[in-house]
């Protein structure tokens, strides 16, 4: 009985397994294709001949440099939003000061800021200080922007640390900055991996940002890359699919690693603890 | 202890970095929206001050309301389904053979792009050649909807991608919640005789209720401000039987030239959202004081 | 103490990113002025990607620009269609125009006109500049007698159609509305989807609307309605879309029309599964050359004007379409220079788009001296012999009555709205924004 029951829970997952994994399938097959047989024909047909050239049409122009440019805005994007959102959860739930909770409210009022109305306010303050076309502008949206869910991640787990260690640590005259960096750090090794790879999908496939604030090639990211096939009347879809497939490439290998650290920084701070 | 931990100086250091951009960048423009909203502005010409008559707009105005309703269902389905999800996150948690693996593969459509799904969806839900309809078809059903253009469907329709994008976004959450809960507290279970259920209800789920009610939050806020999929998949039709708040208040702001309009209605999403957010944290707050999120 | 302590760590943080941007804008200032130069912003939507022939003749007209003019150098910024709206608005919101931009006649152009956005080119044309361009594609720009756009493509709708599928079905090209509606039923009787429509997008249903108002009111009562010579609510209009609601009930329209994208469309007819499709002639250049399409559909692929209805006012050489332009920023720090290049731009896009991309420019010019596929030399001559263009709805109207009219047109075809109710929205929508 209980042996069918493994059987049948089984087959479920493996069929959501199958149902989740499709979209990666599809999108392959769609890079392949040409507007005809992607829009007339059934999505997983497969294309009549690969057209493999959709790949050379997206690797022309300035892919290289977006790509970078995905790379290091969202890497810079991601350290500051997870250092400053763990150091202010720490901040909030680990230390005693009156205005907190306060603070805390802010945060999440941050949250619910829609992010169309915020865009031309935006824009006009970074023209103030002169970031407009400058990667620094697009790096500090992104951090402030996620700064807020983030917190919301990390304060769920902060809540749960036991106090005693920090007691501990403060008895043997730890200062609060070793105590967050040696301690508190590695203890919540699997939230920050998780607030990683969120963060890290949000800033590769963000690009109403990039597009309002920066006008030179030479600061954009992949998303844009996209554009070069949309036209004012017709799109080209093929080399769209292309670039999509090239852009995923290395986030599942970086959500492959960081959803291993998940796990890894579990058990490791189940040893310390 | 406390001395170390309420040291001002300390503790304006570790929330200064996060509450000075919060402040300059989120703060100053959501001060600015709400003084547009004030205003008359094609976002153009000349501002003209015309105090709340844009507030007053939008309380006539049914294709917001309407909008406002729908939002109000997708925050409702986000919230329900995050039961779903949680299930899910029990069975991967658990150390099942092929956990690891299941839960790599689980999370995949996360990682595409609003763009490639959008794209996925628009070819499932094809009248004719598409998945859902040539599998209804294939199963006997003459006549299946076409899913994207009935006004009674469409919104269903286009929560299920939403639903679905955000799948691993949560379970993420709650396997790093599920995964964090010590090893010995569950053996200790085992060894008096608790049955994987009773270790799931009696012992799991308890310790993960303050990830629970932060993603119930994480849902509503994100499901009131939503705008892509709908966007890009319907556009907020047919004729607004998809329009949420947020895809309204950029069809008025930026593609009617309403910008006094779309910023108001942005304003009154921020309310509404935040009227939403404290009635929800009233009836979760339950008599522990730890988590005052 | 302490509390000083915070403050001067805010003003260094604020500092901080103060001084990465001063830092930045004195190296662009030093680049920007060095040898005297100066840099024309250039912001467009013709990506190499969509149209590798005109994104090269745009490079090399701004190379040979350049080349003639030491000194001014073109910097382009490239978006795709709604990324260019966008930014475009929130560009103008902080009076940060490009200095060269696409332009829309019509309705698109009053709002900047009346912020005072852009530039007048009167100064920089001449009655020789503008005899070499199609009547009314400059006069489309004007404002209160000024021009703000100088014309670059020209595009009208047409019917495409399929020949084989009509041959098949023992279909003739219609003339009269009543032969149309004969092809439709035909087509629906064997089992044919008639049209294949993308109305997901709206803009798409509305060209039906467009020419069917055309064709029953006559190519004035809908622009007299909109510039408030006349009320909306005019007979011809309710006709114009009653009929639509009658194609709807016929079938013509493939299923789930209203829930569909423009490229859904398109490929169902492109693939041979849709018989008819209007759209603008921006399609000839990939419906005859491109290589997404099979030679099967490139041979059968021919177009229809718009057939005339029994009792209307509208002739057959009167169409829907519309050209773009370009616009100079009239707060732009190199108005002239930016004026000069846009007319010499218009000019040289004019003589060589249509030989070398296959785009049909807003400029006058000889069908005979082009060695291009048939179908072009018919749309030229239609475009010789054509008796009146009428804008695009979304280019008619200002922007706030144009998401009405669009949004109603969704309702209309979708049967949720009435033809009186259609037409009193638009009513309702145009009084409001002319302030009656």
């Amino acid at each position: 009985m209980r042996r069918l029951g493994y059987v049948v829970l089984y087959v479920i997952l493996i069929i959501i397994a199958i149902v989740q994994i499709f979209p990666l399938i599809w999108l392959f097959l769609f890079s392949l294709k040409d507007n005809q047989q992607i829009f007339a024909k059934s999505p997983f047909s497969l294309p009549d001949h690969p057209h493999w050239e959709n790949y050379l049409k997206a690797w022309q122009g300035n892919i290289g440099t977006y790509f970078f440019n995905s790379i290091w805005i969202s890497a810079v994007a991601i350290v500051l939003t997870v250092l400053f959102a763990s150091m202010a959860t720490f901040a909030i739930t680990r230390m005693k000061w009156k205005l907190s909770k306060l603070v805390l409210g802010l945060f999440m009022v941050g949250l619910m800021i829609p992010l169309h109305s915020a865009l031309i306010p935006l824009f006009k303050l970074y023209l103030s200080v002169n970031l407009i076309d400058n990667p620094t502008s697009v790096f500090l949206s992104y951090t402030a922007f996620h700064l807020p869910v983030t917190m919301m991640i990390l304060l769920g787990f902060y809540y749960t640390l036991p106090k005693e260690i920090e007691e501990a640590a403060i008895m043997d005259g730890c200062s609060v900055n070793l105590l967050f960096v040696r301690i508190i750090l590695p203890m919540t090794t699997s939230v920050l991996a998780t607030t990683v790879i969120i963060n890290m999908i949000y800033n590769w496939n963000e690009f109403v940002f990039v597009n309002t604030f920066i006008s030179s090639d030479k600061y954009k990211t992949l998303t844009v890359g996209i554009q070069n096939f949309v036209g004012q009347y017709q799109t080209d879809w093929g080399p769209i699919g292309a670039t999509l497939m090239i852009s995923i490439v290395p986030i599942i290998i970086l959500y492959i690693f960081f959803s291993n650290k998940i796990v890894e920084g579990m058990s490791s701070s189940a040893i310390k603890g | 202890m406390n001395k170390v931990m309420s040291n001002k100086w300390m503790i304006t250091l570790y929330i200064l970095p996060a509450l000075l951009l919060l402040l300059i960048l989120i703060y100053i423009p959501l001060v600015l929206s709400a003084y547009y909203g004030l205003m008359e502005w094609d976002g153009i010409g000349n501002m003209k001050f015309i105090g709340v008559g844009n507030f007053i707009t939008a309380i006539q105005d049914m294709k917001f309301w309407s909008s406002v309703y729908h939002s109000f269902l997708l925050a409702l389905f986000s919230a329900l389904s995050l039961l779903a999800y949680l299930g899910i996150s029990l069975i991967l948690a658990s150390n099942i053979k092929g956990s690891d693996i299941l839960r790599k593969i689980y999370l995949i459509p996360m990682l595409l792009s609003s763009v490639a799904i959008a794209q996925l969806w628009i070819k499932v839900y094809n009248p004719t050649n598409g998945l859902l309809n040539s599998f209804l078809m294939a199963i006997g059903i003459d006549n299946p909807p076409a899913w994207l253009a009935e006004p009674s469907i469409v919104l269903y329709a286009i929560f299920i991608p939403i639903l679905w994008q955000y799948a691993g976004f949560y379970i993420l959450i709650y396997y790093a919640a599920l995964k964090n809960i010590p090893e010995s507290l569950v053996e200790a279970a085992r060894i008096d005789g608790a049955s994987p259920w009773q270790v799931a209800f009696k012992i799991k789920l308890p310790l993960i209720k303050g990830v629970f009610k932060v993603t119930i939050v994480l849902a509503i806020v994100g499901s009131l401000k939503y705008f892509d999929l709908i966007y890009v998949m319907t556009g907020g039709g047919p004729n607004g039987a998809s329009e949420v708040m947020a895809s309204y208040m950029y069809k008025v702001a930026f593609r009617s030239y309403d910008f006094g309009y779309g910023s108001a209605i942005g304003f009154l999403l921020l309310v509404i959202t935040l009227i939403v957010t404290f009635i929800v944290r009233k009836l979760t707050v339950s008599d522990e004081k730890e988590l005052q999120y | 103490m302490k509390k000083l302590k915070a403050l001067s760590l805010l003003l260094a943080l604020t500092l901080f990113l103060a001084g990465c941007g001063s830092s930045n804008s004195e190296v662009e200032k030093d680049t920007a002025s060095s040898g005297g130069t100066k840099t024309i912003k250039f912001m467009h939507l013709w990506p190499e990607g969509t149209n590798a022939a005109q994104n090269k003749i745009l490079n090399e007209i701004i190379d040979d620009f350049e080349r003639e003019n030491p000194g001014i150098k073109i910097e382009q910024e490239i978006l795709a269609n709604e990324q260019y709206k966008d930014k475009i608005k929130v560009l103008s919101a902080s009076n940060q125009l490009p200095d060269v931009g696409m332009a829309w006649p019509g309705g698109w152009l009053q709002p900047y006109v009346q912020g005072n956005k852009i530039a007048s080119f009167d100064d920089v044309i001449d009655s020789d500049y503008r005899s070499k361009f199609v009547d009314g594609t400059i006069e489309v720009f004007e404002v209160d007698g000024k021009t703000y756009g100088l014309p670059t493509d020209l595009n009208i709708a047409i019917v495409y159609y399929n020949k084989q599928i009509f041959e098949q079905n023992g279909l003739e090209v219609p003339t009269t509305y009543d032969e149309f509606l004969n092809v439709i039923q035909t087509l629906t009787n064997n089992g044919i989807t008639p049209i294949a429509l993308g109305n997901q997008e709206r803009w798409t249903g509305s060209l039906w609307y467009m020419y069917l108002a055309d064709r029953i009111g006559g190519n004035e009562t809908i622009v007299n309605a909109v510039n408030r010579k006349q009320s909306f609510e005019d007979p011809t209009l309710i006709q114009a879309a009653e009929e639509i609601q009658k194609l709807v009930d016929l079938g013509a329209f493939q299923k789930g029309y209203n829930g569909a994208t423009n490229s859904e469309a398109e490929s169902l007819f492109t693939s041979g599964q849709a018989a008819m499709y209007l759209t603008g002639t921006w399609a000839l250049p990939s419906f005859t050359q491109g290589e997404n399409f099979t030679q099967e559909f490139k041979d059968s692929v021919d177009y229809f004007k718009f057939p005339t209805v029994a009792g209307g006012k509208g002739n057959i050489n009167s169409f829907v379409g519309g050209n773009g332009g370009l616009f100079v920023a009239e707060n732009s720090d190199v108005k002239e220079e930016a004026k000069r290049f846009v007319k010499y731009f218009t000019e040289k896009f004019g003589e060589r788009a249509l030989g070398e991309a296959g785009i049909i420019p807003s400029y006058k010019l000889n069908a005979d001296d082009y060695d291009l596929p048939e179908l072009y030399l018919k749309v030229l001559k239609d475009l010789n012999d054509a008796s009146n263009i009428t804008l695009f709805a979304d280019n008619i109207m200002t922007p706030g009555p144009a998401q009405v009219h669009l949004d109603m047109i969704q309702a209309l075809f979708g049967k949720e709205a009435t033809p009186e109710e259609f037409v009193k929205a638009h009513e309702e929508a145009l009084a409001k924004e002319a302030g009656e």
